[in-house]
């Protein structure tokens, strides 16, 4: 038997990428989950998608418009841009290219991800994120330098 | 000199887009291909106010404020009669014919001092306002405002249904807001349509079904007469895209 590729672009074999996870498997992770909905599109699973929802937003789901989006659009990569976790809380930022209507297009999205009982789902998501918020990190007087010297902070570049 | 305006049934006007009342969409689900039309009301409109109390307000990018009307829409091409026009361009469904129908030539989306260019009869149209034609119009106002009183009070009463699906798609789809920006900018401003199965979607309605089994072969015999017109082809997309939708919506458990 040969395995194919995932359409996740993982470079895995779909039997032990998205396929276990489509097939009912819980997702390890939040990317996990993110690519394995960005397979069920690319192959037609809408039933995947409704089930990862959360439940503050099922009832938003239009299953009729997704199945017609799924139907109508040449996918054709996935990027997983970043992704990160905190406890059961994750936030996979992505980029989907795809073909519709002979037009090549780019859907960029911030999406948020919750664990319940050992599900991951998707809770949410921003189109088109704006950047990051410039994080200010707060270091004491007495704590190393964050340029690395090796210096207290007082000594160093908070002098 | 006053205004005088009768209809000739000449049938002109029953021809293309027809903004209907929620009510008169859901009444008519079996005769109207549905979908919600999406216009842009600018702040120096002389109906902007009228309009953000019918519809909603939007902050584009450009963090300017617009009014936007959602109006439920036989959408139909603008040469397309209304399905319910007979060939001797009387009404089909007279008796039960929609608030908007109704109400013509006054539109209750401007405000009531804001109509007498309406009574002026479009190119082609063949309304007669001659000195025999009675004045319907008298110092800014609606002399027989029947009609008009009653598509506003639905308007007004649909505001809330309407502002719940603004929400829902400007989350949901939230790159409508830069269409909205397009046609704020647009001098002819411009209309964005959207499908009705994401506003059945969005509004929870628990007779989805029903109304999704009434469209589904409406919007598939008007995808198959706009097949073939390049000058259709957005409108075909639509169609029969809306058509897969209907069907699918039809037939869930």
């Amino acid at each position: 038997m040969t395995s194919s590729a995932c359409p996740c672009c993982s470079g895995l074999p779909f039997e032990t990428c998205c396929g276990p996870i489509l097939a009912g498997a819980p997702a390890a992770t939040a990317e996990a989950l993110m690519r394995s909905r960005y397979t069920a599109f690319v192959r037609h699973d809408l039933d995947h998608v409704e089930r990862t929802h959360a439940p503050e937003i099922r009832e938003d789901f239009n299953r009729a418009e997704a199945e017609r989006v799924a139907e109508e659009c040449d996918w054709q990569r996935l990027d997983v841009l970043r992704a990160t976790e905190e406890g059961d809380e994750g936030t996979v930022e992505f980029l989907i290219h795809f073909r519709r209507d002979g037009q090549d297009m780019r859907h960029h999205e911030r999406a948020s991800f919750r664990r319940i009982d050992g599900q991951w789902l998707y809770s949410a998501g921003e189109v088109n994120p704006k950047g990051e918020p410039r994080r200010v990190v707060k270091v004491g007087r007495n704590e190393p330098c964050p340029c690395g010297s090796g210096k207290k902070f007082k000594a160093c570049c908070g002098r | 000199m006053e205004p005088r305006f009768a209809c000739t049934a000449c049938g002109k006007c029953c021809h293309g887009l027809l903004p209907l009342t929620l009510t008169d969409a859901v009444a008519h689900a079996v005769r109207f291909p549905l979908a919600l039309v999406w216009t842009v009301v600018r702040s120096n409109a002389k109906s902007y106010d009228l309009a953000t109390r019918l519809g909603t307000s939007v902050r584009l990018p450009n963090r300017k404020t617009v009014a936007v009307l959602i109006q439920p829409s036989a959408y139909l091409p603008n040469h397309f009669p209304c399905p319910a026009l007979q060939p001797d361009n009387l009404c089909g469904i007279h008796s039960d014919k929609p608030s908007r129908c109704r109400t013509m030539p006054f539109y209750p989306y401007r405000e009531e001092k804001d109509q007498a260019d309406l009574l002026v009869p479009r190119k082609g149209w063949e309304c007669d306002v001659s000195a025999e034609a009675p004045v319907v119009y008298r110092n800014h106002a609606i002399l027989d405002r029947t009609n008009f009183d009653r598509e506003r009070a639905e308007l007004l009463e649909q505001a809330p249904v309407m502002r719940t699906y603004a929400d829902y798609v400007l989350k949901y789809m939230p790159w409508i807001v830069n269409d909205l920006a397009k046609m704020a900018a647009a001098p002819a401003g411009g209309k964005l349509v959207t499908s009705l199965s994401s506003f059945l979607t969005a509004t929870r309605r628990t007779d989805a079904r029903e109304l999704a089994a009434a469209q589904a072969p409406l919007m598939q015999a008007m995808a198959e007469r706009t097949r073939t017109d390049p000058a259709l082809a957005d409108l075909h997309k639509n169609y029969a895209g809306w058509a897969k939708e209907m069907e699918r919506l039809a037939q869930r458990p």
